[in-house]
């Protein structure tokens, strides 16, 4: 019996246990967050009675001449260049 | 004869009926070039986590990274898409031990995509070791991401 409890306190209490690691400190961490909206690769204008592309195009970046760059990125929408209808929305590549 | 004069009657009175009926009007004409349907918002969803010890303006990092220096801040990044009327999006940082180290959120309220990041930083250095970010989004998890200090 007293043999048997002298190996159970061996067992138990022998074992020397390894030394407690600190415990990390975080008092003094900083923390934060912020947002920023992504910047869009274009923009959409919407046709009103009298606009045509050249007018667009003149009005958005300036020149006359880059009515085709909106031609372009609106082919699925304006089959003639010449025929554009108030109330569609176009999409406006950034200059 | 008169039986041919009674279908006559029965006739006139049928298309008197048909005429007195109202009739639905025919479906409006589309104007030739009408703008095509404008299509339904895209609902609000969450990308990938990244992580770096740098961002840019745009609040992306600038490098990817897993592991860092104690005196690195340390940066989560996500993109976020679609409409947000108001949704939190939550970070909670913790050390391997479970211990947490720091919990920030930031309210997202757009009609665009948009990009939050979290950050955290020790002035005497971050204790080495394994860390994890967990974010949620409105409460559920939206994603975790585990790195290392070293």
């Amino acid at each position: 019996m007293s043999r048997f409890s002298d190996f159970l306190k061996s067992a138990v209490g022998g074992a020397k246990a390894a030394p407690a690691r600190p415990k990390a400190d975080f008092s003094n961490v900083q923390a934060g967050s912020s947002q920023a909206p992504i910047e869009k690769e274009e923009e959409v204008y919407a046709v009103v009675a009298g606009d045509n592309l050249s007018k667009i195009a003149n009005r958005l970046y300036g020149n006359a001449n880059q009515w085709k760059r909106i031609f372009e990125a609106n082919r699925d929408q304006i089959k003639d260049p010449d025929l554009i209808q108030p109330g569609w929305k176009l999409r406006i590549p950034r200059p | 004869m008169t039986r041919s004069i009674r279908w006559l009657v029965l006739g006139l009175v049928f298309s008197l009926v048909a005429c007195g009926q109202e009739t639905t009007p025919p479906p409006a004409a589309t104007a030739p070039g009408a703008p095509p349907p404008v299509s339904a918002p895209t609902p609000f969803g969450i990308g990938s986590i990244q992580l770096g010890s740098q961002i840019g303006a745009d609040k992306r990092v600038l490098a990817a990274a897993e592991s860092f220096a104690p005196s690195d801040t340390i940066y989560a990044s996500i993109a976020t898409q679609g409409e947000a009327q108001r949704v939190v999006l939550a970070a909670r940082w913790s050390y391997e031990d479970g211990q947490t180290v720091a919990e920030s959120s930031e309210t997202v309220a757009s009609a665009g995509p948009t990009v939050v990041e979290f950050h955290v930083a020790k002035p005497d250095g971050l204790p080495a070791g394994r860390y994890r970010v967990d974010v949620t989004a409105n409460g559920a998890p939206a994603g975790t991401r585990e790195f290392e200090v070293r």
